[in-house]
C-alpha cells in the first residue's frame, strides 16, 4: 500500500510526525505497534526501547514521512501524565477493546481533552482492536462509528491478533496529517523563512540519513 | 452489575462524576504544559526575530552586538593571516564538508585555543551569564560551600576546562586588552543590578568565579546536600521574590541561547563548509559542550532553586518509598526477577540506575539526554533478560511497552536518589533544541518528566 514511489520523490523533504498512542492499560495498544512495525519491510522498527517509542518511514505518493510512534501509560495512576505526552502531537491513535465498554468511555474523554487542548488540527483515529472477539462485543459497530464522525475523527477496526486493519490505519492518519501539513503550507504561502518555525513539531529537514544516539532526534535541529 | 436495575443508574453516575473529575485535573496540567511550550516556541521565534532585524537592518547605525560580531570578525581575519592551522582545517573542510569528526575537531580546536577570537568571546559569554548568576548563586551556595573541603584533583569537573577559563579570566583581566574593558563593564551592570542581593561588593565577580570553580570541584551527592541546606534556609521567601527569580532563570536562559547562537553564527562565518544542516548540528553540539562545562553548575543552583518544592515532594517520596520494592510500584510481576532466580546486581534494574546516577557527571544538557536515553535502554533491555529468563523457550518475547515502562522508570528513579533530577530534567527542557524533542530522546525526557511526576505524587496522596 505504501511501496516507496522513489521518482514522484521531491528531494530534500521528509515530514516528520509525531503520533501518541493512547488507551486504556489491556486494549491491546502494543500489540496493535508491534504488529505494525514487525512485518514490514524492514524488521528493525523495533528500536532499542522496544514497543514503547517506535519509528516508521513511509513514502506516500511521493512524499516522505517520519513517523515517530509514542506510546502511553494505560493505567489510571498515570493519567495525569498524559498530556506531556501529547503536546505537540500531529496525530493520537486512540485505542479501545470492542469488548469493553468502560475503554470506549475513556476513548471519548481523551478526545474530549485532546480536542480542546490542541484544537481541531490533530488528527484523530479512534481504533476498536480485538475484532477476533467480535462474539463478545458489548460496544456497537454504530455507536462508536456515529461518535467518531461527531468528533471529526475516523474510525477503524482492527484486530492485533489477525492483523487486520493496522496498515489501513496508519496510512489513512498519515495521509490525514500530510493534508494538514500541505493546508498550513498553502496558508503560509511560499515564505521559506518560516518553514522552521512550523507550528507543533511539524517539521520539514533537509533528506538525511539517520544518526546513531549522538543526534538520534527524529528531527535534527536545521535551523 | 448491568443487569442490576437498580444499582445501575447509581453507579453510572458516580463514575461518569469521577471522570469529570479526572478530567478537570487533567485539564489544568495540560493547559499549563501547553503555556509552557508555547512560551518556548515564542521566546525562540522572536529570538531568531531579533537576530534578523539586527542582521539584514539596513539602518547604517550598528547595535552594538553586531558591531562586537563584525568586530570579532575582522580579529579572526587578522588571527587567520598570523596562523597557519586555520587555512589547513578549511582546505581539509572542503573536501569532506560532512565528517562530522572532522567538524568536531576543529570547533574543538578554535575553542581550546586561547588566543583565537571566538574562544576569547566564548569565555567573555560564559562570564557574562556568571556574572548574571553570580548574585543568586552566591548567597545561597557561598556559607555552606565554605564549609566544604575542595577537593582538587578529584573532582568529577575537568580541570583542564577550568583550567582554561580561570587563566583566560585573569590574563584578559591583567592585559587590559579591548575585551577586558567591555567584559568588566558588562560585570559591573549586572552585579549593580543585583546589588540588593549582594552581601559583599568588595570582590571582582571573577575571583569568585575563580573560587568557585574551584570550590564547586566536588561529589554531585555534597553539592545535591549543600542545596538542600541552601534551600531549606530561604523558605521565608516571599512570592514576589519567587517571580523575580522565575524571570531571572527565563532571561539567563535566553542569554544562553543568545550566546550559543553567536557563537555557532562566527564560526560559520569563519569556516564557510560548515555551512550544512550535518556540519552545524556537528558545530552546535561541540559549541554547546564547549560552553555549558563550567558554567552548568551554577546554571542547575538556579533551577533547582525554581523548581525547590517540586524537589522537596520528591524528596518526601524518596525517603517514604527508600525500601520499596518494583512490585510496590506496580511493576509487573514478570519484569523483575524473584528471590529464586539468579540476576545481575543487587537489587533489579540496578545497572539502569546507576546509568541515571551518572547524569550529574555530565555539564551539558545533550550529554546529559544521552544519559536518559541509555537508561531507558538499560531498562528495555533489563526487563527483556527477567522477562526471557522466567520463559526460556518461548520464541516471542513480548516487547514492553509505556504500560510496563513507566512503573519500571518509577522504580529506577526511586532507587536513584537524585533530588536535583527534577531540576536536572526542567534544565534540560529549556536547553535541548526543540528539534530533538520529537524522536527517541524527546520520548525519553518525557517519560522521565512522567516519571518524576508520579513519584513526587506519592507523597502527596
Amino acid at each position: 500500500l505504501c511501496l516507496p514511489l522513489v521518482s514522484m520523490a521531491v528531494p530534500g523533504r521528509t515530514y516528520c510526525y509525531k503520533v501518541v498512542l493512547l488507551g486504556e492499560g489491556c486494549v491491546g495498544k502494543t500489540s496493535l505497534l508491534l504488529r505494525y512495525c514487525e512485518n514490514k519491510y524492514n524488521e528493525k522498527h523495533i528500536t532499542t526501547l522496544q514497543a514503547s517509542f517506535l519509528t516508521k518511514r513511509l513514502n506516500i505518493s511521493g512524499k516522505r514521512v517520519n513517523l515517530a510512534i509514542w506510546d502511553t501509560a494505560g493505567q489510571e495512576r498515570f493519567h495525569a501524565l498524559g498530556p506531556i505526552y501529547y503536546r505537540d502531537s500531529n496525530g493520537a491513535i486512540l485505542v479501545y477493546d470492542i469488548t469493553d465498554e468502560d475503554s470506549f468511555q475513556k476513548v471519548k474523554n481523551w478526545v474530549k481533552e485532546l480536542r480542546k487542548m490542541l484544537g481541531s488540527e490533530i488528527c484523530l483515529c479512534i481504533v476498536g482492536n480485538k475484532t477476533d472477539l467480535e462474539k463478545n462485543r458489548t460496544v456497537s459497530v454504530e455507536e462508536a462509528e456515529v461518535y467518531a464522525e461527531s468528533v471529526g475523527a475516523k474510525h477503524f477496526h482492527t484486530s492485533a491478533k489477525l492483523n487486520q486493519g493496522i496498515e489501513e490505519l496508519f496510512l489513512d492518519l498519515c495521509k490525514k496529517m500530510l493534508a494538514v501539513s500541505q493546508a498550513e503550507e498553502a496558508a503560509r504561502g511560499t515564505d521559506p523563512s518560516r518553514v522552521g518555525n512550523a507550528r507543533r513539531g511539524i517539521q520539514i529537514i533537509d533528506d538525511e540519513e539517520p544518526q546513531p544516539l549522538s543526534n538520534a532526534g527524529c528531527c535534527p535541529p536545521s535551523s | 452489575f448491568l443487569s442490576d436495575v437498580h444499582w445501575a443508574p447509581l453507579e453510572f453516575l458516580w463514575w461518569t462524576l469521577s471522570l469529570q473529575r479526572q478530567m478537570m485535573e487533567n485539564l489544568i496540567i495540560a493547559k499549563a504544559r501547553q503555556a509552557a511550550l508555547q512560551r518556548k516556541m515564542e521566546e525562540r521565534r522572536l529570538r531568531l526575530q531579533e537576530e534578523a532585524n539586527r542582521r539584514f537592518s539596513t539602518n547604517a547605525t550598528l547595535t552594538p552586538e553586531e558591531e562586537e560580531q563584525r568586530n570579532v570578525y575582522a580579529s579572526i581575519l587578522e588571527f587567520e593571516q598570523d596562523h597557519e592551522w586555520p587555512k589547513q582545517w578549511k582546505l581539509k573542510l572542503k573536501s569532506q564538508p560532512n565528517d562530522l569528526i572532522l567538524v568536531g575537531g576543529l570547533v574543538s580546536q578554535i575553542l581550546s585555543c586561547p588566543e583565537h577570537p571566538i574562544s576569547q568571546l566564548l569565555k567573555k559569554l560564559q562570564c557574562r551569564i556568571y556574572s548574571k548568576l553570580y548574585p543568586i548563586v552566591n548567597t545561597h551556595f557561598s556559607d555552606q560551600v565554605a564549609l566544604t573541603e575542595p577537593n582538587a584533583g578529584t573532582g568529577l569537573y575537568p580541570a583542564q576546562s577550568q583550567c582554561l577559563l580561570n587563566t583566560d579570566v585573569k590574563s584578559s583581566l591583567h592585559k587590559g586588552s579591548r575585551l577586558k574593558s567591555s567584559k568588566s563593564a558588562c560585570c559591573l551592570g549586572s552585579v549593580q543590578d543585583h546589588v540588593k542581593n549582594n552581601t559583599s561588593e568588595k570582590n571582582s565577580p571573577f575571583e569568585d568565579l575563580e573560587q568557585d570553580m574551584m570550590k564547586f570541584e566536588l561529589q554531585p551527592g555534597s553539592i545535591a546536600d549543600n542545596m538542600n541546606l541552601a534551600v531549606n534556609s530561604g523558605q521565608q521567601i516571599l512570592e514576589t521574590e519567587d517571580m523575580q527569580l522565575q524571570d531571572h532563570l527565563k532571561n539567563i536562559v535566553k542569554d544562553v541561547h543568545n550566546s550559543i547562537d553567536r557563537l555557532l553564527t562566527l564560526c560559520i562565518l569563519a569556516f564557510e563548509p560548515l555551512d550544512s544542516a550535518t556540519g552545524k548540528d556537528q558545530c552546535l553540539a561541540s559549541i554547546e559542550e564547549t560552553f555549558f562545562q563550567p558554567i552548568w553548575m551554577f546554571l542547575l543552583a538556579l533551577f533547582r532553586k525554581v523548581n525547590h518544592s517540586r524537589e522537596m515532594a520528591l524528596d518526601k517520596s524518596l525517603k517514604l518509598y527508600r525500601t520499596a520494592g518494583p512490585a510496590d510500584v506496580g511493576v509487573s510481576d514478570k519484569l523483575f526477577p524473584h528471590k529464586s532466580t539468579p540476576s545481575i546486581g543487587s537489587y533489579p534494574y540496578e545497572i539502569a540506575v546507576q546509568e541515571l546516577r551518572s547524569i550529574s557527571k555530565e555539564f551539558c544538557p545533550q550529554k546529559k539526554l544521552e544519559c536518559i536515553v541509555r537508561t531507558l535502554r538499560l531498562i528495555c533491555d533489563c526487563a527483556e533478560q527477567y522477562c526471557g529468563s522466567r520463559q526460556s523457550g518461548a520464541l516471542i518475547v513480548s516487547a514492553i511497552g509505556a504500560d510496563d515502562l513507566l512503573p519500571i522508570l518509577s522504580y529506577v528513579v526511586l532507587k536513584s536518589n537524585l533530588t536535583q533530577l527534577v531540576s536536572e530534567c526542567a534544565a534540560l527542557e529549556e536547553f535541548i533544541h526543540e528539534g530533538y524533542l520529537i524522536g527517541e530522546e524527546g520520548y525519553c525526557l518525557t517519560s522521565m518528566q512522567s516519571a518524576l511526576l508520579y513519584v513526587e505524587s506519592l507523597s502527596k496522596e
